[in-house]
C-alpha cells in the first residue's frame, strides 16, 4: 500500500514537472514571437495622431491608419521615412531599427504632430 | 509670432496659398455683383467697378494658382493626386480659366464700345460663383480649417 502511494506521488510530481517544462518552453516561444512581430498602431483622426507619442522596442513596426474624411501624411523631421498621402482608411508602416526619437508631422497640416521613441 | 517680424511672416509654417486665395474669390465675387447690378440699373459706372474687380481677380488668380502648385511640389513632392486632392485642383484650375474668361468678355465689350456684354456672360459668371464655392469647400476641409486649434 505505502509502495502504490509512493509511486502514485512520484508519478504525479513527474507529470507535473514535465507540464511545467512543456508550459515554460511555450511561454518563451509567445515571448520570442511578440518580440519578433511586434507591432504598434497610430491612429489618424479628427486633425490628430493618437497617441500622439508612443514608445516602441527597436525592431518594431508602427503602423498609422487614416480614419479622418480627409488625406493626411507622415512624414518625419529628419526625412527618415515618409508616406504618400493617405486617403481615408489607408495605412503606412514603417519598422523602427535604431533606438532614437522621431518626431513626424503631417506634410498637409503641419500643425499635426506626433512623435515616436524607439528603446 | 511679431507681425511686424518680416521674416517670421513670409516664412510661417503655412502655405501662402491659403493666404492669398481669399482675394481672388473676394474679388470675383464682388465683381459678379456688380455686373448684376449693372445689367439690372443700366448703369455704365456699376459696370466699371464689375470690371475693375473682375481684373483685381484675374490678377490674383496668377499668385493664387503658382502657389497651390508650388504646394503641391514642395509639401507632397509633386505625387500623383487622387481624391479631395485632385479634385480641388481640378476645380482650381477650371475656377481661374472661368474667371478669366469673364474678365475678357468685360475687355473686349470695353474695347469696341459698340459691341455690348453678352447675356451669357451672367450664366458663365454664376457658373463659376458656384465652382469657386465649391473648390474653395474643398480648399477648406485640406486646410484643416475645420478642424481643432
Amino acid at each position: 500500500m505505502r509502495r502504490s502511494v509512493l509511486i502514485a506521488g512520484l508519478a504525479a510530481i513527474a507529470v507535473i514537472s514535465a507540464g511545467g517544462i512543456v508550459g515554460g518552453r511555450k511561454s518563451l516561444a509567445a515571448g520570442a514571437q511578440t518580440k519578433t512581430a511586434s507591432t504598434a498602431e497610430v491612429k489618424i483622426d479628427n486633425f490628430s495622431f493618437g497617441p500622439t507619442a508612443i514608445t516602441v522596442a527597436a525592431g518594431t513596426t508602427v503602423t498609422w491608419i487614416n480614419r479622418d474624411d480627409i488625406p493626411h501624411t507622415v512624414v518625419s523631421n529628419d526625412k527618415v521615412f515618409k508616406s504618400k498621402v493617405l486617403d481615408t482608411d489607408e495605412k503606412f508602416s514603417y519598422t523602427f531599427s535604431k533606438p532614437g526619437e522621431y518626431p513626424y508631422f503631417c506634410s498637409i497640416h503641419p500643425k499635426m504632430t506626433g512623435k515616436v521613441v524607439v528603446q | 509670432m511679431n507681425p511686424f517680424d518680416i521674416k517670421t511672416a513670409l516664412l510661417a509654417k503655412h502655405a501662402q496659398h491659403i493666404v492669398l486665395i481669399h482675394f481672388p474669390i473676394a474679388l470675383f465675387i464682388a465683381g459678379v455683383a456688380f455686373d448684376f447690378l449693372a445689367q439690372s440699373a443700366k448703369r455704365r459706372a456699376l459696370a466699371g467697378v464689375a470690371y475693375y474687380n473682375l481684373l483685381g481677380a484675374a490678377i490674383f488668380t496668377l499668385p493664387v494658382v503658382a502657389t497651390g502648385l508650388l504646394a503641391w511640389q514642395f509639401q507632397l513632392e509633386g505625387q500623383k493626386l487622387k481624391g479631395i486632392l485632385l479634385l480641388h485642383l481640378v476645380l482650381g484650375v477650371t475656377s481661374a480659366v472661368l474667371i478669366w474668361i469673364a474678365w475678357a468678355l468685360h475687355v473686349r465689350a470695353r474695347k469696341h464700345l459698340e459691341s455690348r456684354l453678352p447675356i451669357f456672360r451672367l450664366g458663365l459668371e454664376t457658373v463659376a460663383v458656384a465652382i469657386i464655392g465649391l473648390t474653395g469647400h474643398l480648399g477648406g476641409f485640406l486646410s484643416g480649417v475645420n478642424g481643432p486649434n
